[in-house]
């Protein structure tokens, strides 16, 4: 199911879609000609109706099914090393349940190639999903998650702070707010040196009252930025349902006010997302500015860690100690895993005779084996050397261990 | 008279200072202002005195300190818990609009506010954007505003008084590490001054001055020198501005010798600050300082715990001292 917000009523040629000419192209003939008009639209045509994903190849949606469950897998294979392993030391904050959305925007993205022509991810503290959809070599993520020397970021990041640059995965943020105005700032990059690529934030509900929210809406709709704001709205940042903190039903609305089209998707089914990702990504490139998605979806865990979770089961379901005054029904938890990404994206290949209910249980049993296989190289890499931590602050050299007086 | 924990003692503060005054307003995200402690009432500040005095809002630390800073220029006493996510986005609104206002002013403002401002960063693996111990030393530097930072339950509550009562706006720093302390604290309320250091262990060979967070180790380091045959002089800072220097020159005139602590980063931690007034008053003593790298904390947890001053890297600073 796909909604549109009212902005499309109040403005419909905001939703035009774009051009196919390349955006470089077009700034190319304009630095020529001395042209300063930036964008032009055009309205749907020969039919075409937004469905994207039925310009997909098998191969493509296949591909989107496995990170899928290369994601899910990777947040259940470690949300049981929390439960059951004594000796493991990571941590997360667990994205299973949302796994669609990041799938479903990143697979719109330019993912592979040289770092001036990839599109550019942005993260939120809950990263691994998106990381692992952006194309981040997943053994290596799960070292660092376990403070490896050896791990993406040489133990120096954790879960929080992911990031590899090399797949456009710019990186976790572990604050509410500021990954917003910076996407913004890429993007703004982007526009200024005449590159298509676009810029992509992901951010959840709670960030919609933080002043970077609205900021990041203002300039980007003000400066035509190729941004592309995904809000995963899962009903609750960190303990607290967002009627705490938003007004608004849909946040969509919001960022409507801004002038941005809009959409709200149904953050379960693959196929939306892509195809409302798509759509704006291809508005992006050719300069046609901003949109913003709110991505409907729950998380399966609590806030952080796997309290309530049970070893081998999806999922949390009971009392999180950190909740406090409030923490979410069970019966919530259950009624949204009825609706699992998962399911839905095999059931559409199934349908599609993409993919047979046999193949989809072999690619299941293989990604398991895969992501464990990761989680046993992880266990067996070096720890950081203590040193180490006086390093990496600047370009060159180490600052002086000041700790011992 | 009861064991009581650091939250359950400021938060006990808070009701009874909520309760003598109606126009008292409470702001917070995600911590909800709820306490227990064994043998005592829970206390609830939400449902004690309703949402529209006790308020859950987004995650907008900024708006939090402007509201709780709007409300005591209105009049009415305001606190806020900001935690450590957004330690420093009410930065431009405590330092470039309460701090200057009195002054500004001609003393015409008055502004009974708290923002209580949680630090922390002493647990290995998270570090990185979740470690903030050096924003003591940000919020020390802001003239116009009383910066403290209590270290043990009973001051946390005599503090919080205090700083209700007090008509300057108050940057209360609360190092989230010392939560599992508990002390005894007395029921009824109390003052502790908003302009003194404490000393905790009288000594003449050594001084080690220390504040918040790094207490626990600074007392473990002070308990195995102590054994080993050393006199050593504990100083917890307990405020930062307007600090106590009165204490700290008097006791460095007798030991000759300072060591400083500071969990946060070694430039302009409040460890430099304390050299350099005990350097301008007294002659021919010995300085050392142990802080935190000029490096943010790393997630790793053998680097991060190498990093991190403790007992035992403390006492090894003041024997080279001794």
């Amino acid at each position: 199911m796909e909604y549109e917000t009212k902005a499309r009523a109040a403005a419909p040629d905001e939703f035009d879609v774009p051009v196919s000419e390349s955006r470089r192209t077009f700034l190319k003939m304009a630095a020529v000609t001395g042209a300063v008009a930036v964008s032009a639209r055009k309205a749907l045509a020969d039919g075409d109706i937004g469905f994207y994903a039925k310009d997909l190849s098998d191969e493509k949606l296949v591909d989107m099914y496995r990170t899928i469950l290369k994601i899910r897998w990777h947040e259940r294979t470690q949300a049981d090393q929390m439960l059951t392993n004594p000796g493991y030391r990571g941590y997360n904050h667990f994205y299973a349940g949302q796994e669609a959305v990041a799938t479903g925007v990143c697979a719109a993205l330019r993912n592979t190639g040289p770092f001036e022509q990839i599109d550019l991810a942005y993260s939120s503290h809950r990263p691994s999903g998106h990381a692992i959809a952006k194309g981040v070599d997943i053994p290596k993520m799960v070292a660092e998650n376990d403070f490896r020397a050896t791990g993406l970021n040489g133990g120096y990041a954790a879960e929080m702070h992911l990031s590899d640059p090399s797949v456009g995965f710019i990186g976790a943020d572990g604050m509410i707010g500021p990954s917003m105005p910076i996407a913004s700032g890429s993007a703004f990059a982007f526009r200024a040196r005449g590159s298509d690529q676009v810029a992509v934030v992901f951010g959840g509900d709670g960030t919609y009252a933080t002043p970077h929210f609205h900021s990041t809406l203002n300039n980007a709709k003000l400066l035509d930025l190729p941004l592309i704001y995904v809000l995963e709205n899962n009903l609750y940042h960190q303990y607290a349902h967002y009627s705490y903190s938003c007004p608004h039903t849909n946040i969509a609305d919001a960022a409507a006010a801004y002038g941005i089209p809009s959409r709200v998707v149904d953050g379960q089914d693959v196929v939306q997302v892509f195809n409302a990702a798509k759509e704006a990504v291809d508005r992006a490139r050719a300069g046609g500015g901003p949109s913003f998605i709110e991505a409907k979806t729950y998380r399966y865990y609590n806030h952080w860690g796997a309290p309530g979770a049970t070893a081998g089961e999806l999922g949390a379901f009971g009392y999180d100690p950190l909740a406090i005054t409030s923490f979410r029904p069970e019966r919530e938890v259950r009624a949204w895993m009825q609706r699992d990404p998962v399911d839905i994206a095999r059931n559409i290949l199934v349908n599609w005779q993409v993919l047979d209910e046999t193949a989809a249980q072999d690619m299941e049993t293989e990604i398991k084996a895969e992501i464990e296989q990761a989680f046993v190289w992880a266990s067996d890499q070096p720890l950081c050397n203590p040193e180490d931590g006086l390093k990496n602050v600047f370009a060159d050299g180490a600052v002086p261990a000041r700790q011992f007086g | 008279m009861a064991q009581k924990s650091w939250m359950y003692s400021v938060l006990e503060a808070v009701q009874y200072e909520m309760e003598q005054d109606p126009n008292m307003i409470w702001i917070f995200e995600l911590t909800p202002p709820v306490a227990s402690n064994p043998g005592q009432p829970v206390i609830n500040l939400e449902t004690a005195f309703g949402r529209k005095r006790v308020c859950n809002t987004g995650i907008d630390e900024n708006w939090m300190a402007s509201c709780c800073l709007g409300a005591s220029l209105a009049g009415s006493k305001a606190a806020t818990y900001i935690p450590y996510q957004g330690a420093l986005m009410p930065f431009q609104v405590i330092q470039n609009v309460a701090g200057k206002l009195r002054h500004m002013t001609g003393g015409r403002a008055s502004m009974p506010v708290v923002w209580i401002i949680e630090m922390t960063g002493q647990t290995p693996g998270f570090a990185g954007q979740h470690s903030c111990y050096e924003e003591d030393s940000y919020y020390a530097h802001i003239p116009g505003v009383r910066t403290i930072i209590p270290s043990t339950p009973y001051d946390a509550k005599g503090m919080m008084h205090a700083a209700l009562r007090s008509p300057d706006p108050v940057v209360y720093l609360y190092p989230a590490g010392l939560r599992t302390l508990t002390e005894d604290v007395p029921d009824e309320p109390y003052e502790v001054p908003l302009d003194k250091a404490a000393v905790r262990q009288e000594g003449s060979d050594l001084t080690i001055v220390s504040s918040g967070g790094g207490m626990p180790g600074v007392l473990e380091a002070a308990a195995t020198l102590t054994a080993e045959g050393a006199s050593v002089e504990v100083i917890d800072l307990r405020v930062l501005k307007e600090m106590d220097t009165e204490t700290l020159v008097n006791s460095v005139a007798k030991t000759k010798r300072l060591l400083t602590v500071d969990q946060s980063y070694y430039t302009l931690g409040p460890g430099a600050e304390v050299v350099a007034r005990v350097a301008e008053n007294v002659e021919g003593a010995r300085y050392k300082r142990v802080a935190f790298p000029d490096a943010p904390p790393p997630a790793s947890p053998e680097m991060f715990t190498w990093m991190r001053p403790d007992a035992e890297k403390i006492a090894g600073a003041a024997r080279a001292l001794l």
